[in-house]
Order: C-alpha cells, then sequence, then structure tokens
C-alpha cells in the first residue's frame, strides 16, 4: 500500500495550476480583535462636541521600545495603557495611572506624541475642548502637566487638529493647533469656525510657546500636516477642513517660512479649490519621487491627491488619482447599505509586507446622519503592483460594525507584522493583531520587513521630518517621520517597512537638516536602530 | 571509476541495476519490507518510482515530447509521501529534474525578467533565450554541476556571472565592473554543510539571547564572545535596552545567520539557492517567489508558462542535492604518496591551514527539514507549510560511515569552517580580484572553500582559473596570509608533502 502511495506522490499535479483568486484575497493579512483580552477596554463618546475626535497616540512611554497607548476618552477620562505583549504573542496592556486630574483627562478629543522637549523622553499633546495640554513625559510613563513650564496657553476653543515640526536652528518644535467651530460665535455652528494657531518656541534652554501666531482664516480643521510636498526642505502645513461647518472655506496648505509669518497658498500661487469633509490627511510618496502623495478622508469620496505633472514646476496643483487607483473607498464594500461612507483616520503602511504601501480608513457614521452609511466598515486597501489599491478589510477581519474615529498602526508585539488600534465612537476600541496571512494549516508569515529608528544629537533627537530611503532590488521605499495628521491620532517609534522578498537592504536616511546619510545595510527581518553618529545600524531585539 | 567519488557513482549503478529488475515488483517490495529507507532499497524505491513519473508522464504526453517536466509535484503530497515511504522516491525525482534539459516548454527563459534574486522586470524583452554572461545561460542544472558527476563541480567553461541584476542586468561583456565570475561548485555533502550551518546558526543566536538577557537582568552591557563548533565569530556586546553592538562580530552576517552557499557565503540554504540559480541561470521561476504571492503575476517572466517549478519540485531539487554523498578521502596505493600525504597532513596543521580548513565539525542531527529554519519570504519558509519534508540523512549508507565523536556527533570531513574571512592583502590581493561587493560582501572576503574533495575539483579559485592546488595556496592573503607565507618559504619537498596530502582529498584523476 505503502508503495502504491509512493507511485501517487509522483502523479500529484500541482494545486497551482488551478485558477486563483485574487491576489488580495488571497494574500492579505488576517487580524484577530483582542482588545478585551489585551486588557484594553475603553471608549470615546460624548455629545456633540466628541462626535469628532477620538484619538489615540502610540508611542513608546518606558523605553522598551514597544508602542504604548494613550486614548482618548470625550467625556470618559484619557486613558494610558503599557504594553507587555511578548514578541509574536497575545497583545497584553495594563492600565497605568496619567497622574492627572479627573478635570485634565476629561475632554479630549485627541492626543499626539512628541519629544518636545527633547529630552529623550516622549511627550502628550491632549487636544480637547477647552484648555489644550502639554504633558512632559518622564521615566517609566509618567507624566506632568507643563502647561505652564513651557508657557503654553492652552486656549479655550475646541481643537481637533495637531501637527509639530522642527524649524531650522530650533531648539524645541514648532506647534500648530488646529481649531473647529467657534461654538460662542453668533449663528454658530455654520460659518464660526475658529482660527488655527502656530506656535513657535522663544529662544532658551525649555521649551516656550508664549508667541502665538493665528492662522486666519480657519475653516474648521480636522487634520494637518507639516509636509514638504516640493522638496524645498521647508515644510508647510497642510490643513483638511470640514464644509460642514465652513461656508466659503476649502482645503489649506500654508507656506510656514522659518522666522517669517505664515502665508497661505493662493489661487495665484496655483492653489486649487477643494471643499470636502476635510476628516484625515495621510502622506506617503507612492511613487518615491520625492513628492507625497496625500490621501484626503471625507463624507463619500476619499481623495489620493498626486501633484499634478502637467501644473507649472512648482505650484501646488494636485490631481484626484483616487479613483484610477480604486481608492475612492466611497461607499461600504460589504452590507447592503449603499449610502456614501465617512472616512475619519487615514494612514498608509505595509500590512502585508509585501513592498507596497496599503492605506487603512477608519469609517462610521458621525452620529446618526440618515443620509450616510449605518455599517460603514473600517477600510484596509492593499496597495497593488500596478499602483492601484485593492480592498480587502472583510477578508482581514477589520469590517466590524463599530464607528471608527482615530487609529494607530503599531507593530504592538514587536514580530514585524503592523497591528491595528482604532478607537470606536460609543463603542469598545479594537485592537487588532495582525497573524499573518491565513492558509489551510493556520497563519503563515507576510514578506520580509524591516523597522528603523532614527536617533540624532539635540535638537531634535528623533529626527522629527527625516525621510527614510530603503533600496531594495530596483525599487525605492519611501517613509517621512511626521507628528500630525491622521485623526486626532499620533504615533512614534519604529519607522516600519515591508521588503516582499528581499532579504536585506540599504537604506539612505535625509536627516531634519536636509543632509543625507552614507548608506547603511540592514538584513531583512530585524528593528535596526540608525544613530547619526555611529556608522553601522545597530540591532535591537525583543525581551 | 572514480574511487573518491564512489558514493555518487555507486549510487547511479545500483539506480541502473535497479531500473533493470524494477519491473519485478514483487522484489521491490521485498527490499522495502526489509527495514529501514537504506541502501539498496532505497535505492530501487527511488528507481521505481523514476519509472512510474515516465509511465505517467507518457500516458499525456506524446513519445517525442519536448517538455522535461511533464508533471509537477504538490509540496503537501510530497511531505505526505515522504513520511509514508521515505524519501527515495522524491530524491530520484530531484535527480531527475537536477539532470533535465529542461526546454521553453517547461519556461526556459525569462523574456520579461532579470537574473535577480528579487523578481525584477526587464525594461525591454530579452533579444535572446541564452546569454552567456547575464544569463540564462543553461539549461540544466548539471550542464555546470557535472564533474565528475551530476551534482559535481565544473571547469572554466561553465563559469558563472554574478551580478544583482537590478541594474545595468544586460551585459554581454566580462568587465568586472559588471559581474563577478564564479567557478562551479560541488554540491557533495551539501546537505551536511546546511545541517551544521543551521546547529550553528542556532548557537550563535542563542548567544546573543543569553547576552541580551543577562544585560536586561543586569541592566548593564554584557559581552560575549561567539563561537560554535569551536570556530569563533568573534564577540557582540548587548545593552540594556536590547540593542546590539555587533561591531566586533566576524565572518558572519550580523543577523548571525551562517549562510554556507555561494562562494562568498551568501545563501542560507539549499532551497534558497536552487530558487534563485533556476531564474538566474534557467529562467525558470520557482513558484514560491515569482509566483502570484510575490509578484501578483502568474507568469512573470511572461514567457506563457506559469507555475515552472512548484514548491514540491524545487523540494525535490533539495532533496536530491541534500543526499549527495560527499567525498571520500582517497588512500594512494603508491607508498611513496601515503608517506608524503602523511606528513602533508602535519603540515597543514603546522602552517595553521586547519585554522580555517577545519578537518571536520561535529553535527549532532541528522534530520533535514525542508523547509529550513532559516529562510525569509522569497523562499518556502516552515511556516509557510503545515509539515516539513523531513529527510533522515543519517538512513542514508554514506552518513553511517562517518565517524562520530564521543558526544555522538558526526564528524563532518569538509575541511572547511562555513566562516568567512578576509583573503587578500595589498601584496597578495589575487584573491580580491573583483570590483563589486556580493549580498554585502566585501570583495576581499569569501567563504572558507571547504576542501573535501579538492583534488577532484580543479580549477581553483572563486573565479575557477587556477589549475594547479599551488596557485591556489599562494593566492591566500588577508587572514590565509601567515599560513601562505610558512608553505611559500618552506622547501620544495615540504610544499609537495601538503599538496600530496591535499591530492588524497579526492579522486585519482
Amino acid at each position: 500500500m505503502k508503495f502504491a502511495a509512493g507511485l501517487a506522490l509522483l502523479a500529484a499535479a500541482s494545486p497551482a495550476m488551478a485558477g486563483e483568486a485574487p491576489r488580495a484575497i488571497l494574500h492579505a493579512p488576517h487580524f484577530v480583535e483582542e482588545a478585551a483580552a489585551a486588557g484594553v477596554a475603553h471608549v470615546y463618546d460624548g455629545p456633540w462636541e466628541h462626535f469628532v475626535g477620538g484619538g489615540v497616540a502610540a508611542f513608546d512611554c518606558n523605553g522598551d521600545r514597544k508602542p504604548d497607548l494613550a486614548l482618548a476618552g470625550g467625556k470618559s477620562p484619557v486613558r494610558l495603557f503599557v504594553n507587555h505583549s511578548q514578541a509574536g504573542g497575545a497583545l497584553k496592556f495594563d492600565e497605568r495611572d496619567t497622574g492627572l486630574s479627573d478635570k485634565d483627562r476629561a475632554g479630549a478629543l485627541g492626543l499626539y506624541p512628541l519629544d518636545i522637549d527633547d529630552d529623550g523622553h516622549p511627550d502628550l499633546v491632549l487636544l480637547r475642548v477647552g484648555r489644550n495640554l502639554l504633558l512632559k513625559g518622564g521615566p517609566d510613563c509618567t507624566f506632568q502637566k507643563a502647561n505652564r513650564a513651557w508657557a503654553f496657553d492652552g486656549g479655550r476653543a475646541w481643537t481637533t487638529a495637531f501637527a509639530a515640526t522642527w524649524e531650522p536652528d530650533a531648539a524645541f518644535p514648532t506647534l500648530a493647533f488646529g481649531n473647529y467651530v467657534d461654538r460662542s460665535a453668533p449663528g454658530s455652528p455654520w460659518g464660526t469656525c475658529d482660527d488655527n494657531v502656530l506656535l513657535r518656541p522663544s529662544p532658551g534652554q525649555t521649551p516656550r510657546y508664549d508667541q502665538l501666531t493665528a492662522l486666519t482664516p480657519g475653516h474648521c480643521a480636522l487634520s494637518m500636516l507639516f509636509t514638504d510636498w516640493n522638496r524645498s526642505g521647508e515644510p508647510s502645513l497642510r490643513i483638511a477642513n470640514d464644509r460642514q461647518y465652513h461656508l466659503d472655506g476649502e482645503e489649506q496648505l500654508w507656506r510656514v517660512p522659518p522666522g517669517r509669518a505664515p502665508r497661505l497658498y493662493a489661487r495665484s500661487d496655483g492653489w486649487e479649490r477643494l471643499k470636502i469633509w476635510g476628516m484625515g490627511i495621510a502622506e506617503a510618496d507612492l511613487n518615491a519621487d520625492g513628492y507625497p502623495e496625500y490621501a484626503l478622508t471625507s463624507m463619500g469620496d476619499t481623495k489620493l491627491q498626486r501633484l499634478d505633472e502637467e501644473a507649472e514646476e512648482g505650484r501646488p496643483a494636485y490631481r484626484d488619482i483616487a479613483f484610477e487607483k480604486g481608492a475612492t473607498a466611497h461607499r461600504p464594500y460589504i452590507g447592503g447599505d449603499r449610502r456614501p461612507s465617512t472616512g475619519w483616520h487615514a494612514e498608509f503602511a505595509d500590512f502585508d509586507n509585501d513592498g507596497l504601501l496599503d492605506l487603512f480608513i477608519a469609517k462610521g457614521n458621525v452620529e446618526a446622519m440618515p443620509d450616510f452609511s449605518a455599517y460603514d466598515p473600517d477600510n484596509l486597501l492593499l496597495g497593488q503592483r500596478d499602483g492601484g489599491f485593492v480592498e480587502a478589510g472583510d477578508t482581514a477581519g477589520i469590517a466590524l460594525d463599530r464607528r471608527g474615529r482615530g487609529g494607530a498602526i503599531a507593530d504592538f508585539n514587536v514580530d514585524g507584522m503592523l497591528d491595528l488600534a482604532v478607537v470606536n465612537r460609543g463603542d469598545p476600541v479594537s485592537l487588532f493583531r495582525n497573524l499573518g496571512n491565513r492558509a489551510a494549516h493556520g497563519p503563515r508569515p507576510l514578506g520580509n520587513w524591516l523597522a528603523v529608528e532614527l536617533r540624532q544629537p539635540s535638537p531634535n533627537r528623533s529626527a522629527v521630518g527625516a525621510r527614510v530611503s530603503v533600496r531594495v532590488g530596483n525599487r525605492t521605499l519611501a517613509r517621512t517621520v511626521q507628528t500630525g495628521g491622521g485623526h486626532a491620532s499620533g504615533r512614534t517609534g519604529w519607522v516600519h517597512l515591508g521588503l516582499g522578498t528581499a532579504e536585506r537592504a540599504q537604506i539612505r536616511v535625509q536627516w531634519p537638516d536636509g543632509e543625507w546619510s552614507h548608506a547603511y545595510r540592514a538584513f531583512a527581518n530585524n528593528f535596526v536602530i540608525i544613530d547619526r553618529v555611529e556608522a553601522e545600524v545597530r540591532y535591537w531585539y525583543p525581551d | 571509476m572514480s574511487l573518491f567519488f564512489r558514493g555518487s557513482r555507486k549510487f547511479v549503478t545500483r539506480l541502473t541495476r535497479c531500473i533493470n529488475f524494477s519491473n519485478n515488483r514483487a522484489r521491490v517490495l521485498r527490499e522495502l519490507r526489509r527495514g529501514p529507507m537504506t541502501g539498496r532499497a532505497l535505492i530501487c524505491a527511488a528507481a521505481v518510482a523514476t519509472l512510474a513519473l515516465v509511465t505517467a508522464s507518457r500516458a499525456q504526453e506524446a513519445p517525442w515530447s519536448e517538455q522535461a517536466v511533464q508533471r509537477h509535484l504538490d509540496f503537501d503530497t510530497v511531505a505526505a509521501e515522504v513520511a509514508a515511504i521515505g524519501p527515495a522516491a522524491l530524491i530520484a525525482q530531484g535527480e531527475r529534474l537536477f539532470t533535465a534539459k529542461f526546454t521553453r516548454f517547461d519556461g526556459v527563459g525569462r523574456p520579461m525578467a532579470t537574473q535577480a534574486s528579487i523578481p525584477t522586470k526587464r525594461r525591454r524583452p530579452a533579444q535572446s533565450a541564452f546569454v552567456r554572461t547575464s544569463g540564462p545561460d543553461a539549461n540544466a542544472c548539471v550542464s555546470c554541476h557535472a564533474d565528475p558527476s551530476p551534482g559535481g563541480a565544473g571547469d572554466f567553461t561553465v563559469n558563472a556571472f554574478v551580478s544583482e541584476g537590478f541594474t545595468s542586468a544586460e551585459f554581454d561583456s566580462l568587465d568586472p565592473q559588471f559581474s563577478n565570475e564564479r567557478g562551479t561548485t560541488a554540491l557533495f555533502g551539501a546537505g551536511l554543510i546546511e545541517l551544521l550551518a543551521r546547529e550553528m546558526t542556532t548557537e550563535l543566536q542563542a548567544q546573543r539571547s543569553a547576552a541580551l538577557s543577562a544585560a536586561r537582568t543586569t541592566g548593564k552591557p554584557v559581552s560575549a564572545a561567539l563561537s560554535t563548533k569551536g570556530v569563533g565569530f568573534g564577540a557582540l556586546t548587548a545593552a540594556a535596552d536590547g540593542a546590539v553592538d555587533l561591531s566586533g562580530v566576524q565572518g558572519v552576517d550580523p543577523d548571525l545567520v551562517i549562510r554556507p552557499f555561494g562562494q562568498k557565503g551568501v545563501s542560507v540554504s539549499l532551497r534558497q539557492f536552487t530558487v534563485s540559480a533556476a531564474n538566474a541561470h534557467h529562467g525558470i521561476q520557482a513558484e514560491e517567489r515569482f509566483g502570484a504571492r510575490w509578484t501578483g503575476e502568474a507568469d512573470f517572466d511572461e514567457d506563457g508558462v506559469a507555475a515552472e517549478l512548484t514548491a514540491g519540485d524545487v523540494s525535490a531539487l533539495v532533496a536530491f542535492q541534500a543526499a549527495l554523498a560527499p567525498p571520500d578521502r582517497f588512500a594512494p596505493s603508491d607508498k611513496s604518496w601515503r608517506a608524503a600525504a602523511d606528513a602533508g597532513a602535519t603540515l597543514f596543521e603546522r602552517w595553521g591551514c586547519a585554522d580555517c580548513h577545519r578537518r571536520a565539525l561535529p553535527l549532532t542531527g541528522l534530520r533535514f527539514a525542508d523547509p529550513g529554519p532559516y529562510d525569509t519570504a522569497g523562499t518556502l519558509r516552515a511556516a509557510d507549510v503545515g509539515a516539513a519534508i523531513i529527510l533522515d540523512l543519517g538512513a542514508l549508507d554514506w552518513v553511517a560511515k562517518l565517524p562520530r565523536n564521543a558526544a555522538g556527533d558526526v564528524l563532518v570531513p569538509l575541511f572547511g569552517d562555513l566562516k568567512r574571512h578576509v583573503i587578500a592583502d595589498a601584496a597578495v590581493s589575487a584573491f580580491g580580484n573583483e570590483l563589486l561587493a556580493q549580498n554585502f560582501v566585501e570583495r576581499n572576503m569569501f567563504m572558507t572553500a571547504e576542501l573535501w574533495g579538492v583534488a577532484a575539483t580543479a580549477p581553483y579559485g572563486h573565479r575557477g582559473d587556477m589549475t594547479v592546488l599551488d596557485e591556489a595556496i599562494r593566492a591566500h592573503g588577508g587572514e590565509g596570509r601567515a599560513s601562505r607565507d610558512r608553505y611559500v618559504e618552506a622547501p620544495d619537498a615540504s610544499r609537495a608533502e601538503l599538496v600530496a596530502f591535499l591530492r588524497t582529498m579526492g579522486a585519482a584523476q
């Protein structure tokens, strides 16, 4: 019998000869939602002011290089969860006291991590309905309110967006806050958008933010991002605005020349009027040409903007390529509800480690808007070789019936596969663990990957604004270290790159001052630390 | 008949004998029932199974078909069958693939893909199916790995031209700015070499883990020497925060993965090497790297043939190579040769040759798992499959004959250390004559060549351009310089003794 079986072996035809399902479906990553099991039980909720917001900060607050989580609560308090996940294992977090008063923890819409005082411990920016807070981070996830120490007023606005950049020669970052509706203005809420503000640090040994520059007009910002859109080395401030409340507003791009007053790009500069329900911004250099593309979430179509090749050089004229790339994500991809979607947090990342950037979009009805889809699952648009995207949210297991808002993509269990945290309005936080690709025998690993940490001497030790350029074969993978964008959510830490089948890669870094590094060498499937003062990468291994 | 390669030759001879009587199934089954899959039973099973394949194929294809591979193997089926009846059929099919002359019906040629190990498109279609320099440059594995039998080495005429295949992928020049020229290496004993490399990798990485653990526990940096199977690989320093300073690591990549194959030591496994070589040299593209999962296309090279090499096919090739018997030592019948060789063996130690060309490395485990533990995406990985194919090399006759140490480890007489060394310096630079680094391995650095079989694998050197051992020895610079100088400065008679010793490693010609 055994011998006969042996003959059968050689006659067996490969199943690969049979027809195949679309690649995105076959090879999509598979996630399991395990927030409750991981010890992260949290709901973002609240009245009208909290229909927007719902942010999460993913950052390492205790120096173990594993991303911890701070979650905005709306009417509930901000909560901090410290990551104890084992490498490759189930997600595990423990809640940690923030040390803040109940009053300060309340009313938060969003959170962005950033090392403001450049001491090596990430700080937190809390966006709130009312006074914003700067929290100075210390060892082992301790925080102190630093508004007074850093001469930061915090204002009284309804703040819904944030971004930061390190301007040349500055010891500390420049902060931008985006505000929403001025509720006290006559006629509110329509046509009463508050101004946004820019805060440059005053000279000195400690951060002082007592010089406020109003960015007028404001058009009810819901996301903002410093971006070097024209490869000038001078980031501009891109702002997504909500047409729900502005009357004659539009999307905005502010020129922010160092030491000088910001100035809006206007029609005469080539800026074209775009009115959307701008909720979130994500930036990625999809074709690695140095000119970023932008995903702009909205109600209905998501925009995917690329600098218009036919426009006059140096002008910020963009073409929407979302339709041709299959990235409009304009209505739910499963379920019977054909009404338009409502998009919030957007972020590019390589979830399947195939070397192609994917696009995550958190989706969810504002509250109970009848013209928009009620069941509106989050999107996982997998990047394809032809530059397009294919929806894989359902296959991947992230299509929950929850109203998504903010999000953070990070490798919580340091296994090289990106996981996902989504804050949901009125529903529990979702914490998706990436198990890899689902095969008949169980999960199988994704492509090769690399995670990069950048360091440089002060100022700007964590190299905000740096560009990471990884060469694999004939392809260049580009990432930028940024603070801002998304929807009320930010992250710091490892810069993750999927490498596909590449076993090794060369990494070059354009440091924030514009200087390019030499090519560092790294082997795939490793965490590597690039210190500007060291010639070689150092490898890091999880506990 | 080569005595040195008698294992391989014997296999072929017995295979032929089995084919001659294998129509008598009862006789074969009697062989199989005698016990483990060793010796004759294994060979006969292979022969019968090979015949079965031919028969099955001919049932579908015209007898005059020019398609060399008419059936492809499914990995899971193969794994189950090997677990049930042993690897003989798989090895036999591997040999068939290794010796097959692939044709365009099998997918030879890669009109729209380069030779790169990462799937890479050409800018323009290839003008011809074969190009001697940038490839494809062969339609059979055995067209190069042939001397003195399938799996062997090759003459200068079958040198390969190694380039990354990304920029300037198409070149018709021998100019070293485009490629490195490589002599064909013998694959005999490759299964044992891969097993050694796996064990060494595991041990080195365990030493790294231990240092990290100690650093985290104490809160202080911990330095650790890296050493496995008696071969030192420098040292590392682990910091309490989990970062590792690898500046002191020597002879291995910073990820501490021993990559034992290729003259620079750049391929981690026979599987990885097979997948890369099939594309580079034949334009035959393995599904596990060039298929839809990683390229989005079933026919990445656009030659009209999809799934040119399935995971099961690759496993067959791996099994064949892994089961190739290593070279034996040759016992000269000539008394003067024996005496000279004995003296030469002493000089080999005294002059420090054995510091790198270690006589033997101990191997603990003989179960060859395919896929192996250290392959990465683009080569089938252990976690990509439900169950790996297990080849028990310990069941092979020739493995049983290898000596063991007191711990029961098999002493693999490879005369190597599976470590890279700088082998050129300013004064003695012949081995540093390349212009291109390869896979992050610098120009003057090569893996210690295993000397088993060296007498039968001329010409020598990574370019295969040294006809005698004396030339190769004199070319050792860098870390080999001191030993080389002792040799050069020795009397003629002593040098001859060393050569006499080396000439026992392989067949009498």
